[in-house]
Parts: C-alpha cells; structure tokens; sequence
C-alpha cells in the first residue's frame, strides 16, 4: 500500500489530540486525548461526532440505476422513496458478502451507495464488471469529493437543530432523509448511524464546506470519537462489521449472508427484484432460516452457523477467534469482543435514568452452531482458560428515545415471581389498597386522562349486579327471519337489554345497524378489519382469503390509535405492498401548521393515487373534526369502492351537531370504546348505516359474524347492563353535556396558553374541537411533567408529537375534559386549573395540596339521573350485592 | 519519571529489587500506550513464572497485552486490589500500581536487565501510536 490517504479533517483530528492509525488505506483517528471509554460514554450519554469520511461514496443515476442496483445488492431498491435509505448487502455468487452498505435515496433520480472504507476498491470492481451488462448506469466514486460526518447520541438532535438554518431534521424516523442549510452551506442529512443510537445523524457534506461545519458541531460541545469507540458502540448494539461478522470465518471458510440477524431486513426475495447475484444460494438460506424459527434444523447444512449476541459470566475478556465450547463440542468463535463500558441506572421503567457511574462489561458476537439457544451456557476459551458465557437476546435495546438501553445479562436472567400462599393479611391489603386508591382517583385527583370517565353511580351498580355472572350467546338465524336465537336459558332479561341498547345507540348515532357485544373499541375495530376481508371474499370461499389491499389512516405520530395501525389491530388484515414490502398503509397527510389536522386536497392526491380499500378516520390525539363529508363527496366523485370507517373512540360522547355527525356526513360504519367522552362502562361498539343499503347489507351480517363467533364468546353481561344506563344518561342529557365539554375544552387551552404554556391546535378555533387539549412541554420532558403532574394530584398522560421519535421522547402532555365536566367544573373552573397546571409545569411548585381542596368542590355526578324517586330502588340495588 | 533504581525490560515492565525479591510492575509508558485498561488478570500466588515469558495479561479496550515477568521464580504476592481499580495504574505506576512479587530464583539473571537510562531510549525509539 502507497501513501495513506487522508479526510479533510486530518488536521483537526490531529488538534484534537488524536491517535492515528492506518485503517482501510487511511489515516485516522483510533481515539483522542479522551480516550475510547469516554468516547463510547459520552455517545450513549451525550452526543459524539465520527469522521467517516474514509468509507465510499458511490453516486448512481440514469434509467438503468435501479435496476443495477437490484442486481449487485440484496435489498429491494425499488422500495426506497427518494427520502429514505436501507440497510443492504453486496453478495457474491455463493451468498456471501462482498460488502455490506447503506443505499440512500434522497432525490428522485440518484443514488448513493456508502461502503466500508476496506472494500471500496474491491466494491467498485465489482461493480465495473457487473456494469456492463446494463444499460444507462451512471457509477462515480464521489469520495473524494464529499465528506461524511457522523453525529450520534441522545443530544445530537437538539445540538444540530438550532444550526439548521433551512430544511428540516426529516421525519422522526430510523432512515429518514432530509436536505438542509447549515452555515449557508447544503448538506444531505440522514437519520442513519452505525452505533445503536435511536438519535442519529449522518451528514454528506460538499468538501468545501466540510471544515466550518465540523467546527460547528464540536463548538456545539458533540465529543469526537474515533474507530475505537466506534467498534465498540457498534458491537454493542449487535451490528456485523465486514471482516468479522461478515466476509470469511476464522476457518477461513465465506459467512453466509443470512448468519447476519440484519439479513432478514436487507435480503429481498420480491418478485420485481428479479434475478439477482447470489439469489439461489440466499434463497436456500433463507429457507433454513426460516426453518429454524420454527424449531425445524433439517436445513442447517445450508446455514451452519448464525451470528449471535454473547455475554461473558465469567471475568475475563474474549476476542475475535476465541472459540466457543457448549461442554467439549466446539460450537463457533467469536467474530468481535471486547469489555465495554456502559452508564449504570437507577429508577425503574420510564423512571430509569443514567447516573454518573459507569462500569465495564465483556460482550461478544460469535459465530455459532445454528441450533445453539439463547441462555444456553457455553464456554469461552480465553488464553487456554474456560470462562463461563452465554448467548443473550441482545446487549443493546434503542426502542426508548432518545437514550439506547444496555441490557445486562443479569436482566436477561431475572427469575419469574411467583406469589406466596395468601393469608388474611393480604386480604386485609388488598382490601384498603382498593379503598385508598379509589378515595384518591374519585375525591382528590384531577382526572384528566381524555380516554377515561366515571360512570354515574346507578351505571355502576347495574354493571355489578347479576347478569355480570351469566353467558347470553345469541345468533341471528335466518330460518327463523334473522329472530337472534340465545343458547342458554335464562337470558330473557339481558335479551331485552341488549335490544334496548342497540335502540338507544341507533337513535344517538342516527343509524340503522348497532353491534353492542365488543368488549372494547380495540375489539371493535378488529372486527370491522376481520368483517372486511371476510365480506371481500365472499366470492371466494375455497381459497386462502386475501388482505384488504390498502388502508388510509392517521399516522401513529401525528396522532393515530395503534388500533387502526399495522402494528397493532390492522397486522393480521393488512396487505403488504408489493413494491415497498410494507403494510400497505397510506398516512394521512396533515397541513404544515397545524399537524392534527388533515390537508384534504393533498388527501384527494393521494386517495386517487393509491386507492385504499378502507380509509379510517379517527385519532387518539384528537383535537379537530375529520373531513369525513368531503372524503365521502371525493371517493364518489372518482368512482372509487372503498369504506370510510371513523374510530370514534375518543369523541363517542361528541356525536352530534356540537362537534360531527359521522352518518350524515357519509361514513359506513363507526366504532368507539364507550367509555371516554360516552358515559358507558369499558367496552367497544360499531354502528353503521348498512343493512338500508344494497351494496353493503352482507357487510354488515359480516360484522355480526366477526363479533360472535368471531371476536366474542361472553361478552361482558354486567357492563352491557350497566351502558345501558349510560345511555340512557346519554340521550338524556348530550345537548347539555356536549356543549360544556367543548366550552371547557376551549376555555382550558385558553387559559394554558394565557399562563404561558405552548398549547397545539388551531388558535383560531380556541386550539380544540373536542374534549382535549395538548400542551407541549419540551422534547422528551412528557413523561417527566405527567409523573410531576401526578405527584400533585393530577392525573394526565404524556403524549409524543408529530416530531418526536416514540413513546419515551414525548414532549407532549394530553388532557381531556370530560371526566371533570361531569364532575361540575365549569369554564371557570379549568382556568383556575390551567393556573395550578402552570405553576407546576413551569416553576416546578407543589401545588398538590391546593389541587386536592379545588377537587373537593367537584365531588358529586352529573348528567346523570338522581335523587329521592331513585333511593329506594338504589338501596334494594345495595342490599342485592 | 522513570525511577532510578528500577531494572527494566524492554517489553515494558519494571522490577524493583529488594533482596531476593522482585516486586513488578508495567511502566508508565506502556500505561500510556494500552489506553483505557478494562482487564487485567493476575498470576496465582505459587505459580511459577520464566524470565521474559508470559506471566499474566492486561487488557486495553483494543487488545490484550502479555505481562513478562523480568525475573525466574514463584509468585509470592500479588496486588489484587488492583485488579479492581485501574485508575491506580495510571496515577502510581512505580508504586501502588505494583503487580506481583517474584521470589527471586537466580540472581544471576538480573545483569541482563536494563537501567533507567537504557530504556529511556528503548522507549524514545520505539513509534508511538
């Protein structure tokens, strides 16, 4: 090898005290004055910048580009958007690695394909052989003339957002891209990154502005780190490194590309990938993968071993090439091992935070026996010495943000509990834990949690009463003209009840079809979901139903419920999208102001382009109506057969000239749970507007046979009597109900905004349309602010907003109305709250005693049905229990 | 830095001579030069060890270095303690940073050890990285 070559940045690293060393044909830094410890520290606790600007940097355009790319990478290319990248594979002809890469697309027409520093020769030969076969492929290695900064760690968000000073950060997501102006100058920003990070930056800078913005970043106080840090931030969040993980064992025999966990995310067998290198023998791996997920080895001839994540028991450091024992049976090596350093914690859950001690551990990935289980316990052999080592399910878990979690073997071993025999004293517990919370939720909290509401005395006593032991299955038959046949004997109260119900609920919907026996709105919506692909199959009953082709709904960080999401109700009912290989759902889009609230024209672009089958409307972060009319009015206007659903979970209670009258307005069917805004005790429920209509009556006898037998047996008897109270309460009083939730609603937000607080929504509707109101506290302060606010008697949840990465960074808190509007509180009354709040949330005061005297003011029920012509039955009702 | 009195191997190690005892340690340089040392593995009290062979290992991060042992003998003493607390290493090499005692088997191997002088240089000449 000739003259290393160097980054621009040589001379800063240099001045930053570094040790450098050849790596790859380069010079670079291995640590600084700091040393490796603190560089791994300081990127899990802090943020740390990583030149990697030696690894290649490959351009592809012209019409031939994607389909190249199919050929020589083993992930699907075709599935990027231009503003997303993928994690992907160079294969040989034998299904091994050439190289592994990142493949990003961040404009329509280029590509650019970033490869380990080591292989970047090797890679482009490659790639100049393979190039000949196809046509108008435009390959430039653009190393040279870019440069590439990685910045990593749960502060590297908020050191690079104030230096942005056109573009945004991209969408909160893994893989996300962006175009941005830092320092006047462009840079490509990418939420990529090769350490674990949940935040994570990589910057494609143009040379000339490289140095100014290196500058800027450590300025802003980001730790440089180098390759030592580097390799162990990676080993810990379980990642391969070409030459270890992938490339060739130390019996110098090829890894196969499905040893790598990643594989089974960067290996695309879609039928638009066609031929590609390598696909026969991947396919065979793949097969023994997927094999032995299923306890089958019978294949493991082609997948001999696997890479996985070990943890050492006994004291001692294992390397690359130790090799693995399971008693006197080698099993494999270890690819990479070192002891890394990690924060230690103290508090539980969401609670946990680092402290300012650290301490070391000795992890590894190894190269094993494919049948080898985690937990199992192997030997290590260091310098001639068994230690004790087991495989782990991982060392490394990042689906908090914005911290990555160390998961320590001794988490991953935690006995099971299991209680002791109970005696009195228990009972004698149990019995004053109930008393005590109840006292405190019902008489001295402030109930704000949107998703929940007391039910009225007389609802709670229905719900407990005898029918709460009992089973009512019942069926429409036919033979009989749809008369619902019961099982069981004895049902003839709970018959009527249920039928009384679904009056109630018809005349409170004005619909014509109510299904009352899903136990919650989660139920409900599954069955909808279920009733759907049972209703399009209906002409196809000998073959395996299809999915519904496509959804439309609310993105789940814009506000969407996981029960109308992929991953949550949808999963089993949702198609994959053949080109993108994901669940084929199409987010809403939102307006750029305000991001709860829907842009329909853009919605109209896009309803016409991917012609979802079923469009969902309806949220949990709910602060505006939905455009249901004029979705409806566009979806006939194409021609295009598609439902319209609204999960009014939230707003059930809303229905109605104050707020949205879903059937009006042109939906098919409606689900809720009926305990949020409604009156009811906890359970789901689906209306629709079907069986007066032609096309749709066997949906709706679908709906009725996904609900029983589908979804329910029993189905709760004591809270269907008790939601028959509710709503009675509810017809009774909605007009008055509504109004004030809503007036409350508007008037709280008000007054938020008025003590100083960042309220979202649009102000020109007083923020809210319903019952809730969301204040933004801060990136990642929600959890804090929700667990202060409960500290003090108030009880809210903390919520993440549209740009904050999951659950444990959300900078939001979420307040609902309903509960405390029917406890009394008027308008005034939330001002007087909202004042509390702030104090609380913007000065940290303890205001938790005066929240408890306020609360003594709002102890008694309304809306619903009281007083002396009720006391004799209530109290027979008492004596019965 | 470099004591004075020490005898010295060019793998880096030091010896303090007392009697028929060698107490040993590594030196500041090869302190510098490990980085960040998370491991470091002892000899048993008893063992046996060989001029200028392995007797036990320290571990940077990066790699694991053997520890030679300047002098032939058994294993008197060693500075468990340390084994625990690395920061010590780097603050009292020539001292608390002290790893084992040797009794000593052959004084007649101690003329082959370097002095302070001789491996300063061994320590000018060798490439820092």
């Amino acid at each position: 090898m000739g003259e290393l070559n160097r980054t621009l940045f040589y001379d800063r690293h240099v001045a930053l005290g570094a040790k450098m060393v050849e790596f790859g044909g380069w010079e670079m830094p291995v640590q600084y004055a700091g040393g490796i410890i603190q560089e791994h520290t300081a990127t899990r606790k802090h943020a740390g910048l990583f030149d990697v600007s030696h690894m290649g940097r490959f351009i592809l355009g012209g019409a031939g580009a994607t389909a190249f790319l199919q050929h020589v990478l083993t992930n699907n290319a075709a599935a990027l958007e231009p503003g997303q990248a993928q994690y992907t594979i160079i294969p040989d002809e034998q299904g091994g690695a050439i190289d592994d890469a990142y493949l990003y697309r961040f404009i329509e027409d280029e590509y650019l394909l970033v490869v380990n520093a080591s292989n970047r020769r090797k890679d482009w030969d490659h790639f100049q052989q393979q190039i000949k076969n196809f046509r108008d492929v435009q390959l430039t290695d653009r190393t040279r003339e870019s440069m590439m900064l990685s910045l990593q760690g749960p502060d590297s968000k908020k050191l690079l957002a104030p230096l942005i000073q056109s573009g945004s950060l991209g969408q909160p997501r893994r893989n996300a891209l962006s175009v941005v102006t830092i320092a006047g100058a462009k840079v490509l920003l990418a939420r990529t990154g090769y350490t674990g990070e949940p935040l994570c930056f990589e910057l494609f800078i143009e040379a000339a502005d490289a140095l100014k913005i290196f500058d800027l970043l450590i300025a802003a106080g980001a730790v440089p780190v180098g390759l030592g840090a580097r390799d162990t931030l990676r080993l810990e969040a379980g990642l391969p490194l070409y030459g270890h993980e992938l490339g060739t064992d130390p019996d110098g025999k090829e890894i196969p590309i499905f040893a790598c966990p990643l594989a089974k995310f960067a290996v695309s067998f879609s039928p638009i990938k066609d031929e590609f290198i390598g696909k026969v023998p991947l396919k065979k791996q793949h097969e023994a993968f997927r094999r032995f997920m299923l306890g089958d080895y019978s294949h493991i001839a082609d997948l001999p071993r696997v890479v996985m994540p070990l943890a050492l028991v006994g004291k001692s450091v294992a390397r690359a090439s130790a090799k693995v024992f399971a008693g006197d049976k080698h099993v494999g090596y270890v690819t990479s091992g070192t002891m890394v350093p990690y924060w230690q914690s103290r508090g539980q859950g969401l609670g946990q935070q680092f402290t300012d001690a650290t301490a070391l551990r000795a992890i590894c990935l190894a190269l094993l026996n494919s049948d080898t289980l985690p937990g199992k316990p192997l030997v290590v052999e260091v310098r001639g010495n068994r230690v004790e080592a087991q495989v782990v399910q991982y060392h490394l878990r990042s689906e908090a943000p914005p911290y990555a979690h160390p998961v320590l073997l001794e988490q991953q071993r935690q006995a099971v509990l299991v209680g002791a025999t109970p005696g009195v004293q228990q009972v004698h517990d149990l019995l004053a834990g109930a008393i005590e919370n109840t006292i405190w939720r019902q008489q001295e909290c402030m109930n704000l949690i949107p998703s929940e509401m007391t039910i009225s005395p007389m609802a709670r006593l229905l719900s407990i009463m005898d029918p709460s032991f009992r089973y009512a299955e019942h069926k429409a038959v036919k033979a009989f003209g749809d008369a619902e046949v019961f099982y069981y004997q004895g049902t003839d109260f709970i018959c009527r009840v249920e039928q009384l119900l679904t009056e109630q609920l018809r005349l409170y919907f004005g619909c014509a079809d109510v299904e009352t026996r899903a136990i919650s709105g989660q139920m409900a919506n599954t069955v909808v979901f279920s009733a759907i692909v049972d209703y399009l199959n209906r002409g196809n009953r000998k073959a395996e139903p299809r999915r519904i082709a496509g959804v439309m709904n609310n993105d789940i960080f814009k506000g969407g419920h996981l029960s109308a999401q992929p991953m949550g109700a949808l999963k089993d009912f949702l198609a994959r999208d053949s080109r993108t290989e994901a669940p084929a759902a199409v987010n809403f889009p939102v307006l750029p102001e305000n991001p709860y609230k829907i842009d329909v024209v853009a919605c109209k672009k896009l309803i016409d382009q991917h012609k979802p089958e079923l469009i969902i409307f309806g949220r949990s972060a709910v602060l505006h109506t939905e455009p249901v009319a004029e979705i409806r009015r566009f979806v006939e206007q194409i021609g295009l057969r598609t439902f319209i659903m609204y999960d009014m979970a939230h707003v059930l209670g809303l229905v109605g000239p104050h707020f949205q009258e879903p059937f009006r307005e042109g939906a098919d069917v409606v689900t809720g749970s009926t305990h949020k805004t409604f009156f009811g005790t906890q359970r789901g429920v689906v209306a629709g507007n079907c069986s007066n209509n032609d096309r749709l009556r066997e949906f709706w006898e679908a709906i009725q046979r996904r609900t029983f037998p589908g979804a329910v047996s029993n189905h709760h008897l004591g809270t269907l009597l008790g939601l028959l109270m509710a709503a009675y309460e509810m017809n009774h009083f909605k007009d008055a109900y509504q109004k004030a939730v809503i007036a409350n609603a508007k008037a709280f937000a008000r007054a938020m905004r008025d003590a100083g607080l960042n309220v979202a929504g649009d102000s020109s509707v007083d923020f809210t349309q319903t019952h809730q109101v969301i204040v933004e506290v801060g990136y990642a302060a929600g959890p804090e602010i929700a667990a202060r606010l409960e500290r003090n008697n108030i009880i809210v949840n903390y919520q993440a907003g549209p740009h904050e990465e999951g659950f444990s960074a959300a900078g939001a808190i979420r307040m609902g109305v309903a509960e405390m509007t029917r406890f009394g509180m008027k308008q005034a009354n939330f001002q007087t709250l909202a004042g509390l709040m702030a104090e609380t949330i913007l000065k940290n005061k303890k205001t938790g005693d005066e929240v408890k005297a306020f609360r003594q003011k709002f102890q008694q029920l309304q809306f619903c049905f009281a007083g002396k012509e009720f006391e004799d039955e209530i109290s027979n009702l008492h004596s019965l229990i | 830095m470099i004591p004075q009195d020490y005898k010295y191997l060019k793998s880096h190690e030091w010896a303090k001579i007392d009697g028929d005892v060698a107490t040993v340690g590594i030196t500041d340089f090869a302190v510098g030069q490990l980085g960040d040392i998370v491991f470091l593995e002892l000899p048993k009290v008893g063992a046996k060890v060989n001029k200028d062979s392995a007797m036990c290992v320290i571990e940077s991060v990066k790699a694991a270095v053997d520890i030679n042992a300047p002098v032939s003998g058994e294993v008197m003493e060693v500075n468990t303690p340390l084994t625990q607390d690395f920061e010590t290493l780097g603050k009292d090499p020539y001292g608390q940073g002290w790893m084992v005692k040797i009794k000593i088997r052959d004084a007649k191997e101690l003329s082959s050890l370097l002095g302070a002088a001789e491996y300063k240089k061994v320590t000018e000449e060798e490439p820092k990285h």
